[in-house]
């Protein structure tokens, strides 16, 4: 029981990063545009897009749980019982395997650009392990959540992602 | 193996994976992987973490959660509910009376939530009963909710035209200008549909009675107002070149908050419900743009783009003969697939094609919204259509026949504008002009 509160508060809490980097978009605009009128020149072309990364990637797990990632219903709907479990796990397996292989290629992006010392090529001059290592872990918390998910499915429990009803 | 070759067995198992059941953003990555692998020779791995990189840090893209947000703001606020009465006073002498409430409202509210299904759904669930009440007709009142959700899409600040920006890298500015009149002309069409329709069979639509005077007019729609205001403004603002995109819709969310704020619909829990709903909502279309970019790049290392645009010179197929073929695609896409899909899964290999042939990639963009929403009503499988079965409880084949003019007036619309592909080009071409 304490392990699901533990899960549920990572994708609750890496939601509410994701809203800040969310928000993190219009301040760095509005200081942008505040900072024309007085005369001082701030770039958010960086920033804004850093933060829209984190809010892409730390979003990932909580917009999974809610049911909220896309996906064609058309055939599966028609599938019940033990054929719907199996589509259920082969869709979250092959998540599993994608996103693993995604995750393990992020770290090893942030890994060399730390070991390179990549720079942001704007004003802010940021080095561009810091950002990139946010999205690396937002793909790692997908990929706990989809692996809390696979684990759920083979106790025979519904789907988180079908709680929600369309619409 | 050559690249047609290629292409059929890649599309095959993007069918393949999407109609089991995987999520759209990692098939299109699983796509992208598997073309790589099989048919190249770089070493996958880290261009897939570069190229998912470079996407997800896009400038373009910052407008898109901000404009999500502005709609999940206004979404909470009491507009959907005031929007019936705000706007009926307007519209209800014109022939075919209250009709029009559900093609100005789907207007405004899909400029609003972004979604045609969910822009129906809204809109419906407070007209449909109120239409019923008085007794309109209710195939009419069906088509027109079915078909104006569709039309907003065109209406900036749309989530489609930024979304068809990104990824043909065309000027999100640019695309919002070329929207509009088109989006107009549509409204036109259909209310103009609609006034004809109850002129010839006047027991569709009840006469309605009593007079409302400017200033009563005027306390119905206070709210809506201030909502189409902000909304001016906003295209107003990068229209006269005040703003980029993502600053003007910063002044949107600011004005959106200021709006639910004097309404009284702000409060700490629908603050964070709009937030967090355009975190959910920016995450979902953000992740599936990250992944076509991949595939886009991946689709570039096997050849295939380059080579089905060679087809098409092959074949000496006119732009004309390829955009009908397109339209068709389309259509057959959008029996399963939603609107941003659609647009994101063909863009790899359409986008070459199209611009071989000579086509205006900001006219293309305009075209394939209008085209990717009429596929949403087309029968027998449209999301649209789905969202008015279950809210009107009739079967499908009511729903289909109800939708079925509006889905050729959007052809009808589709030929005007490659006739007079002006209607597109010559507001961009303006704003650019007075620079």
């Amino acid at each position: 029981m304490n392990a699901r509160r533990l899960f549920d508060g990572l994708y609750r809490w890496s939601g509410y990063l994701a809203a800040l980097c969310l928000v993190s978009i219009a301040i760095t605009i509005i200081l942008q545009v505040a900072g024309r009128f007085v005369g001082i020149t701030i770039d958010s072309t960086e920033s804004a897009g850093f933060f829209l990364a984190g809010a892409t990637f730390l979003g990932l797990a909580h917009t999974f749980r809610q049911g909220e990632h896309i996906r064609v219903t058309l055939v599966t709907r028609l599938a019940t019982g033990q054929l719907a479990r199996i589509l259920n796990l082969w869709g979250v397996g092959v998540s599993i395997a994608l996103l693993f292989y995604m995750t393990y290629w992020a770290f090893d992006l942030v890994y060399f650009s730390y070991k390179f010392n990549d720079i942001s090529p704007g004003l802010l001059a940021v080095p561009f392990w810091i950002p990139q290592s946010v999205m690396a872990i937002g793909l790692l918390v997908l990929n706990i959540a989809l692996i809390d998910e696979l684990v759920s499915l083979i106790k025979g429990q519904e789907p988180s992602y079908n709680r929600k009803p369309v619409i | 193996m050559d690249a047609s070759a290629i292409s059929i067995v890649l599309f095959a198992l993007m069918l393949l994976l999407l109609a089991s059941g995987l999520w759209v953003a990692p098939t299109l990555i699983a796509v992208g992987f598997a073309a790589l692998t099989l048919f190249s020779a770089v070493p996958v791995g880290s261009i897939m973490a570069s190229t998912l990189w470079d996407a997800s840090w896009n400038w373009a893209l910052t407008a898109l959660p901000l404009f999500i947000w502005m709609g999940e703001i206004l979404f909470r606020t009491r507009l959907s509910s005031d929007m019936f009465n705000g706007l009926a006073p307007w519209v209800a002498r014109l022939p075919g009376g209250l009709l029009h409430v559900n093609i100005i409202a789907c207007g405004v509210m899909a400029a609003v939530a972004g979604s045609s299904a969910v822009t129906c759904a809204t809109v419906g669930r407070m007209s449909m009963p109120e239409l019923q009440k008085r007794g309109y007709d209710e195939s009419l009142s069906i088509g027109t909710l079915a078909g104006s959700g569709t039309l907003g899409l065109l209406i900036p600040p749309s989530i489609m035209l930024i979304v068809y920006g990104v990824i043909a890298q065309q000027s999100i500015s640019r695309m919002f200008i070329a929207g509009v009149l088109p989006g107009l002309m549509l409204i036109l069409m259909f209310m103009g549909y609609v006034m004809i329709r109850s002129k010839l069979n006047p027991s569709l639509a009840p006469t309605e009675s009593g007079k409302t005077t400017l200033r009563e007019k005027l306390w119905a729609s206070r709210l809506l107002l201030p909502v189409l205001g902000l909304i001016f403004t906003v295209i107003g603002s990068i229209y006269g070149g005040y703003a980029t995109p993502t600053e003007a819709a910063t002044i949107g969310v600011l004005g959106a908050l200021f709006l639910a704020f004097v309404s009284g619909s702000l409060s700490k829990a629908s603050f964070m419900d709009s937030l967090m709903g355009a975190v959910r909502t920016s995450c979902m279309i953000s992740f599936i743009l990250v992944g076509a970019a991949f595939l886009s790049i991946s689709m570039g290392f096997t050849g295939v783009p380059a080579a089905l645009a060679g087809v098409v010179e092959r074949w000496e197929l006119s732009p004309g003969m390829l955009l009908v073929v397109l339209t068709i695609l389309y259509i057959f896409l959008g029996c399963f697939l939603d609107g941003v899909s659609m647009m994101v899964i063909t863009a790899a290999v359409v986008l070459p094609m199209v611009r071989d042939a000579g086509i205006d990639l900001i006219w293309f963009g305009i075209f394939t919204v209008i085209v990717v929403e009429m596929a949403q009503i087309t029968p027998p499988v449209g999301f649209n259509l789905f969202v008015l079965q279950g809210m009107t409880g009739r079967d499908i084949f009511q729903i289909t026949r109800a939708a079925m003019p509006f889905f050729f007036l959007m052809l009808l619309a589709i030929i005007i504008i490659s006739v007079f592909p002006q209607i597109v080009t010559w507001p961009v071409e303006y704003m650019v002009s007075r620079r």
